[in-house]
């Protein structure tokens, strides 16, 4: 057993790897009444080519499969998981992102009974022609509902209109059309790869005993023959240059919608580097697009934004963007004055003291965020698959200088990299 | 464990609520305005907060007052309109870092007066908010106004509330009106916010660590003498439904959204109220329930489906997500797991599960410094004395029997269909 601790945050992990290649993780919460679980393996709607565990050739799978894996894994042979939970007053859940698929519950009382449910059931897959079958309808109204979002379709064709052939263009849940080719063969030969437990991570956090939870686990989960692989992931050579400069589409909405994105071409980090460069970037937009800055304020007193603009960037080893997001009735007056304001010297809004002002912004908002289970659930697992430890983000945050900023600037906000995506009401 | 609370009349309707807990990282200062909720004064009470937040007697620009809680280590300011049965409720808060994670001695003194400042001493100009801040919010506001068709589940469930109670103020839509906004000027809305500060009920909420001495500075900084409080009137309810109402809009849509509005007519204050809440539960609550085995697994008619009840206008509703096709037979299968619940066709263990299921949802408030202020208002609101623990307890006894009984007193009275254009 290992420990990790943060004395400032006043909290510590304890970590243990089971001899079936699983790593169990837990962060203590004395006086919280809410008990947290989350099993979550590194397998998103991304990872569409793979070589299938024990063979040797690389598979294309269809979009959204990842998804639809996540929805079947609830489905068992007699009971239904969702019985099982709520019989013992808890609240369980599944969420399937780009990278990542977890599978979560949380409760007041009976947490190892459920933590044992969670482990059985995320192991043992129960699929039926029939029962893939029954999925798709539900499935099909899921995409339909995204498909009546706005933000969701701005963003998708921000996505599409940034890359060429990296698989983060394509939509999580899939298509109607892709969904309806998908069988319980492909569902299966996926599950076997990424579900190994060398691929996934348990976290637990709450009022718990780190003993009780190892031996809950450990006698949970299935016995594997092999211990550890080199799981394979193919993606096909994303170019260094943009898809579309613009994607226009039109819905039934009141103002248009617009997501202007960067591609980040600083690829291939992972660990401390990426948190780094992560942070780093967030805190450029954060100086240029928050109600605390002179531009947005500009735009704002002008009436071309409302209080819903904002930027962030997100990235992982093989991709990033930078997203500056609004509704507005002129989106292309706002990329204009984006791109008008990236073209001067950025000494001219990259300013030191707001820097510093910034930091301590995002010192209080980390600490805060330890408040809440999910929080901290949430961003362990999106940290531990990037190979970083979610105690460790306040050295990070603490050792970024200001000259970090204005050189990744001139790297990341170039108009070559830059592209539009808008929603106008039709 | 029980949270300590204290609760301190500060002036005619002023109070202060003091929820002692050291378990958070931060700690939450809210002030809530409660007024009656009619189309009078709604849409000027939304726009209060926007035009707050623009600029402070000292601090006279929104950028600087940002500025200021960023420099506060991040505290989050943030504002709400809402309604509450026939109450609208303007929420001013700000949560912030403990400063003994920072050691800094005068965050919490800090944050407060900012708080403080923006909620009592607007940047105004002669006797008026400043014409410009104004003019933009309206602007703004607008926009937000028409924003609502963007998400067209709660669009589908307010159409539905709309129309339902369209002779009843819950009706009103709590962001207020774009027909109502034009005649809006920064006198009128100042002479509004002076009536808000006057002659609303207010409750002041500290969730998080405390001293006497800080208690001693919240009580005395927010002492006010004041004449008239305006009284607000147990909302009315109804248990029979004169006319039934189906209402359909044909939008550019590619899923249709049914929502579907039943009066109950059973109090909150009631002891039969316990009882419907399980009653909703076992219909629509959760993934056990009758609805999502029915029309979501067995049928795969949609991906959400589920019912929940309005607290204060004792009204019950459904909403899913399906094929324009499927209509019918979503309604249908509806009106089918509506009878089997007042038949008594359910078991002990969907009982059990229902009252576990609620358990955890209230339990779960200790864990949010947030939702701990939310629940205390509640039981303020509803006159209610009990306090978490034993409002748990509540529904511990219910039996079968009285599920049934407040099941039978379930009546559709609206159905909103959102169609696709044919």
């Amino acid at each position: 057993m290992k420990t990790f601790t943060n004395e400032r945050l006043n909290e510590k992990i304890l970590y243990e790897e089971l001899s079936s290649g699983l790593k169990v993780y837990f962060m203590p919460k004395p006086g919280f009444v809410k008990k947290h679980a989350v099993f979550a393996t590194n397998y998103g709607s991304i990872d569409n080519v793979f070589v299938p565990i024990g063979e040797d050739k690389q598979i294309e799978v269809p979009e959204g499969i990842a998804h639809f894996l996540e929805h079947k894994l609830f489905e068992e042979e007699e009971a239904n998981i969702f019985d099982k939970f709520s019989k013992l007053g808890a609240y369980v859940n599944a969420a399937t992102s780009f990278n990542q698929t977890s599978y979560l519950f949380y409760t007041t009382d009976y947490f190892y009974e459920c933590l044992e449910i969670l482990v059985k059931f995320v192991q043992s897959p129960y699929l039926t022609d029939e029962n893939v079958e029954k999925e798709k309808g539900i499935i099909a109204q899921e995409i339909k509902m995204y498909e009546d979002n706005p933000g969701w379709r701005v963003l998708v064709n921000c996505l599409k209109a940034m890359y060429i052939n990296h698989p983060i263009k394509i939509d999580i849940a899939g298509t109607v059309d892709s969904i309806n080719t998908i069988n319980k063969e492909l569902l299966y030969e996926s599950y076997n790869t990424f579900y190994h437990p060398s691929n996934m991570v348990l976290f637990v956090v709450g009022d718990l005993n780190f003993e009780d939870i190892i031996k809950t686990v450990k006698d949970a989960e299935k016995k594997y023959e092999i211990n550890n692989f080199d799981l394979n992931r193919i993606f096909a050579e994303e170019p260094k240059r943009v898809n579309e400069k613009l994607i226009e589409d039109k819905m039934f909405v009141s103002t248009p919608l617009f997501h202007i994105g960067f591609k980040d071409y600083d690829l291939g980090l992972e660990g401390k580097e990426a948190v780094k460069k992560d942070i780093i970037t967030n805190m450029i937009l954060d100086m240029i697009f928050t109600p605390s800055s002179e531009f947005y304020n500009e735009l704002y007193n002008e009436g071309l934004i409302d209080s819903n603009f904002g930027a962030y960037f997100t990235g992982k080893k093989t991709y990033g963007h930078s997203l500056i997001v609004g509704q507005s009735n002129v989106p292309e007056k706002i990329y204009e004055r984006v791109e008008k304001l990236f073209s001067k010297d950025p000494t001219e809004f990259l300013i030191n003291e707001d820097f510093e002002r910034l930091k301590k912004n995002d010192l209080g908002n980390f600490l805060m965020g330890f408040n809440s289970v999910e929080f901290i659930a949430n961003n362990f697992t999106d940290l531990y698959f990037d190979k970083f430890n979610i105690l460790d983000y306040l050295d990070v945050l603490e050792s970024i200088k200001f000259d970090d900023l204005l050189k990744r600037f001139k790297k990341h906000f170039n108009s070559e990299n830059m592209v539009v995506s808008i929603v106008r009401p039709n | 464990m029980e949270f300590s609370n204290k609760r301190v009349e500060l002036g005619n309707g002023i109070f202060l609520n003091l929820i002692k807990t050291n378990k958070f990282k931060s700690n939450l200062l809210s002030y809530y305005f409660i007024r009656p909720l009619n189309r009078d004064e709604v849409t000027r009470n939304s726009l209060v907060p926007l035009v707050l937040k623009r600029g402070t007697e000292d601090l006279n620009s929104s950028i600087q007052i940002e500025k200021a809680f960023e420099d506060m280590y991040g505290a989050n300011y943030s504002s709400s309109v809402n309604k509450r049965g026939e109450r609208h409720v303007i929420r001013f808060s700000a949560e912030w870092a403990n400063g003994k994670y920072l050691n800094d001695n005068e965050q919490n003194s800090k944050v407060v007066e900012l708080l403080r400042k923006i909620i009592y001493n607007p940047y105004i100009e002669n006797n008026a908010f400043k014409k410009e801040y104004v003019d933009q919010e309206k602007e703004n506001h607008k926009i937000r106004i028409e924003s609502k068709i963007n998400d067209k589940r709660s669009y589908a469930v307010n159409r539905c509330i709309e129309e339902m109670c369209k002779y009843e103020d819950f009706s009103i839509y709590s962001l207020g009106y774009i027909e109502d906004i034009d005649s809006i000027n920064e006198l009128n809305l100042y002479k509004q916010y002076e009536n808000l500060l006057n002659t609303s009920q207010i409750e002041i909420f500290y969730v998080g660590d405390y001293d006497e001495d800080f208690e001693n500075y919240l009580i005395d900084s927010n002492s006010v003498e004041r004449e008239d409080v305006v009284d607000i009137i147990r909302e009315k309810i109804t248990a029979s439904v004169e006319q039934k109402n189906m209402v359909e809009e044909s939008l550019d849509v590619n899923q249709g959204k049914i929502v579907i509005g039943y009066r109950t007519g059973i109090p909150f204050e009631d002891e039969l109220y316990n009882s419907l809440l399980i009653a909703s539960d076992i219909l629509g609550g959760g993934p056990n329930s009758k609805l999502f085995r029915n029309v979501r697994e067995k049928e795969s008619l949609a991906y959400y489906i589920s019912s929940s009840v309005i607290k204060y206008k004792s009204i019950m509703l459904i909403d899913g997500g399906i094929e324009f096709e499927n209509y019918q037979k979503t309604v249908n299968i509806i009106n089918t797991q509506i009878e089997e619940l007042k038949a008594g066709d359910f078991s002990d263990d969907d009982i059990e599960i229902s009252k576990k299921s609620i358990k955890t949802s209230l339990e779960s408030i200790r864990d949010s410094i947030f939702h701990i202020s939310e629940f205390f208002l509640s039981q303020i609101i509803g006159k209610d004395s009990r306090n978490l623990k034993q409002v748990i307890e509540g529904f511990e006894n219910v039996n079968k029997e009285q599920i049934i009984e407040a099941a039978n007193k379930i009546n559709i009275d609206t159905i909103y269909f959102m169609n696709g254009k044919k």
